[in-house]
């Protein structure tokens, strides 16, 4: 084959990788993807890249791959080759066995944010209609669904306020607990091109990002705060707005419950909150807090972005409230350059959010114990559904341990290296007696399973993503499935062998069925994405082309909504056997827990999982740059390769958690956030040692 | 056997207890109820009662225990929201 390889066909679809959703065009060459170049159409990224996207697309045709349906009886046994109805016929008869011996609540399903919206609309109604419960979680859980909890709670709607076109316009831009750079680099570099062309750039994050001080671009006010204290500093931060009259009263008049931010002013107004209290807890100069809220008060157009930094704590929905109180505080929402948006990981993650794959929520973000939203589903279903929320996916693995749940359906999620406390995860799953997994390999997760349905990738069907700036975008077919089945095709499959009967010719069918029982969606299908090249999401009667900018003249409740946000300080605390804190975070050629961009050649760029620690911590451990190091915590161990830097202060470490034999989740807690249970992996007391010579890996 | 370890729902209830806690005392009650009734499993929540009724819940806070009282008592005049505690009265 000739190198560069001139194609032979090619197709316009969205990359699966974070929530940028970049468009690209595929070429193909004898059916096999041979390039991904960038699209310039693309109205998410305007035809740039990274290297993600750009190069680590062979991972879809890795020798990894599972071609052909599996089962077992046991997991110790060896997995045997079945056809596609004798392995659906399998997995429904043990979900009905499991619910006729258990109850009907005694199994559960989790969608993935890697597959289309069309595939994780199917699966909370695989969960609804086929499992008649509502133990149906999304992977968002473990990470942004604080975002949801909070941006709803303050603002109404749990989404970005604005398209990523709107940095631009942006004065003043604060990033909190986000390294664009890395984790969504074609945003990282519009937003550096914000601060090329004169935005005032704040960030306040534990470390010294590339975000923070890179060529053309350094933040003029980093608060490099101790992990754990996000609530502490924002409040802070508020205080310094309300005790100076930075806010703005005409807008809060106008737009806010103003009882309600009278209230809020008398919680951050408390001298507690001032930045000469807060500083020495959280590691910073009071003065440092006070520039930061007044060059964001002043504006006069400021803008937040945010990721899991902010969302992964306990307090981890307090801190997106802090974020929207923050906002309307300061006007500072509603019009182009302004509001607040969370840079979600996944590719889907926005779409996994907004279909229904909550077990408290149908979709639009609306109860399920409401008769009213209940009954227009009942309506389209032609079936009764339970009024009572269901298990949250921890939830679903505290009652699997405590011997209530027994049994599960993951597409395309890896909870055993993704999930935290690895221990508990492996033994709830252990303790099921029926695993599903549906997944491009044979996953860590896998290891626990009954029965594996072979996935597909983004690369092999039809469907759209919601990027994190709500932009339905769609998603093509360049090659087929090399399971056979499309990932919607096989959730279909399992729920006509459940006993519903369902059928859908093409995936553009499943999005008019959301467009029918779904408000944001409604003004949504196929062919109009196919005729704008996408459309952000509210798209109805009101803005039939799309919604770029929320909350221009009222929020979806009406007013605006100030939350109390107190600060409960998290449970995890250092002593003198775990005196270091651990966060952790995420590089720019590696991706999530790196299922995918570990099978190809990013890997050159990053082989492995290292530990940033001080030069200081280093030497009072005898380390050095290259040794190994055994990281343990109160959870468990793991060993890991150190680098000396000085982009993380004494008393922190920090890793990345891309590899699986690194194990990262062997240390985490199960803390979690107060409202959404996800879970508090940025804040993890450890101790570092140097490495026994033949020492193992995990424990 | 309780549906989930009760540490864990104890631990859970009174977070939420935690963060409802700066209200005055009739929303703070709200917001848990509105939470526990309306986000939480019903074996979650009967577990939680379960644990209650047994102990007296004498790590619990105060103001969770009356929330689950009226959960128990199902009888809140609104149906589920995001946002604020609600200020509940006769006519709400």
């Amino acid at each position: 084959m000739p190198i560069p390889v001139k194609p032979d066909n090619s197709v316009v679809t969205t990359c699966a990788y974070c929530g940028v959703g970049c468009g690209f065009k595929a070429e193909t060459h004898e059916g096999r993807v041979v390039r991904m170049v960038p699209w310039k159409e693309g109205k998410a990224n305007h035809g740039h890249s990274c290297v993600k996207g750009r190069f680590a697309f062979d991972y879809y045709a890795h020798p990894d791959r599972i071609r052909t349906p599996m089962i077992r009886a046991s997991i110790d046994e060896p997995w045997q080759e079945v056809d596609w109805p004798t392995a659906f016929a399998h997995a429904a008869s043990e979900l009905h066995r499991l619910q006729d011996t258990y109850g009907r609540g005694s199994v559960g399903a989790v969608s993935s944010s890697r597959c289309t919206n069309e595939e994780i609309f199917l699966m909370q109604k695989f969960a609804r209609v086929a499992l008649r419960n509502n133990n149906i979680d999304n992977c968002s859980r473990i990470c942004h669904s604080p975002t949801q909890f909070g941006l709803s709670a303050t603002l109404g709607a749990g989404a970005a306020s604005q398209h990523f076109d709107s940095v631009l316009q942006a004065d003043v831009v604060l990033v909190v607990g986000a390294n664009p750079t890395e984790g969504h680099p074609v945003f990282g570099s519009m937003m550096k091109r914000a601060v090329r062309r004169g935005a005032k750039l704040l960030v306040i994050d534990p470390r010294r990002t590339e975000t923070v001080d890179s060529p053309h671009c350094r933040a003029e006010v980093h608060l490099a705060l101790r992990p754990g204290t996000n609530v502490l500093v924002l409040n802070s931060v508020a205080h310094v707005v309300v005790t100076e009259r930075l806010y703005d009263e005409e807008f809060v008049r106008a737009r806010c419950d103003w009882d309600d931010f009278q209230l809020w002013m008398g919680l951050v107004g408390d001298e507690r909150y001032s930045p000469e209290v807060v500083g020495p807890e959280a590691g910073l100069d009071p003065e440092d807090i006070r520039r930061l809220a007044r060059i964001y008060a002043s504006g006069p157009k400021s803008t937040i972005y945010y990721g899991l930094g902010v969302t992964e704590h306990s307090q981890g929905s307090t801190g997106v409230m802090c974020l929207g109180n923050l906002t309307m505080a300061c006007g500072m929402v509603g019009r182009e350059g302004v509001g607040v948006n969370p840079l979600r990981g996944q590719g889907n993650v926005q779409g996994g959010s907004c279909l229904g794959s909550w077990p408290h929520m149908l979709t639009g973000y609306r109860f399920v114990t409401d008769p009213e939203v209940r009954g227009s589903f009942e309506a389209e279903w032609r079936i009764e559904l339970d009024s009572e929320p269901g298990l949250r996916l921890p939830n679903m693995f505290d009652a699997a341990t405590a011997g209530t749940f027994k049994g599960i359906y993951i597409q395309g999620e890896d909870p055993v290296q993704s999930d935290p406390n690895r221990h508990h995860v492996e033994a709830a799953l252990r303790s099921m007696e029926c695993v599903i997994v549906q997944d491009l390999y044979l996953s860590e997760t896998a290891k626990f399973a009954h029965v594996f349905l072979p996935g597909s990738s983004s690369l092999e069907k039809d469907g759209t993503f919601t990027n994190a700036e709500r932009r339905v975008s769609m998603v093509r077919q360049v090659v087929e499935p090399l399971g056979g089945l499309a990932d919607w095709q096989i959730t279909v499959g399992l729920m006509n062998a459940m006993g519903y009967e369902c059928h859908y010719d093409h995936p553009s069918e499943i999005l008019d069925e959301i467009a029918r029982t779904s408000p944001a969606y409604s003004g949504m299908s196929f062919e109009k994405i196919e005729k704008l090249g996408s459309v952000q999401w509210p798209c109805n009667t009101d803005a039939p082309e799309g919604t770029e900018v929320l909350h221009t003249v009222q929020f979806p409740r009406g007013k605006g909504s100030f939350m109390l946000t107190q600060y409960v300080p998290t449970r995890e605390r250092t002593d003198d056997q775990y005196p270091l804190l651990l966060t952790t975070g995420r590089i720019l050629s590696q991706y999530n827990v790196g299922t995918q961009t570990r099978r190809t050649a990013n890997l050159a760029w990053h082989d492995e999982d290292v530990l940033e620690i001080s030069a200081g911590d280093a030497a009072a451990r005898g380390l050095a740059t290259g040794d190994r190091a055994r990281i343990s915590s109160r959870y468990g161990s793991t060993e890991l390769t150190v680098r000396i830097s000085e982009r993380v202060n004494p008393g922190i470490v920090y890793t990345t958690f891309h590899f699986a034999h690194t194990m990262v989740n062997n240390l985490t807690s199960n803390l979690d956030d107060w409202a959404t249970n996800c879970p508090e992996y940025k804040v993890t007391a450890v101790d570092v040692v140097k490495a026994a010579a033949h020492a193992g890996v995990g424990s | 056997m309780s549906f989930i370890d009760t540490e864990r729902l104890v631990t859970m209830a009174n977070q939420i207890g935690d963060f409802f806690a700066p209200y005055p005392h009739a929303r703070r009650v709200e917001g848990v109820r509105n939470h526990l009734r309306n986000y939480w499993d019903p074996r979650m929540r009967e577990a939680f009662f379960e644990y209650l009724d047994a102990t007296g819940g004498p790590d619990v806070h105060e103001h969770v225990k009356e929330a689950a009282a009226l959960v128990r008592a199902d009888t809140a005049p609104v149906r589920a929201y995001a946002g604020p505690p609600k200020q509940l009265d006769a006519t709400s």
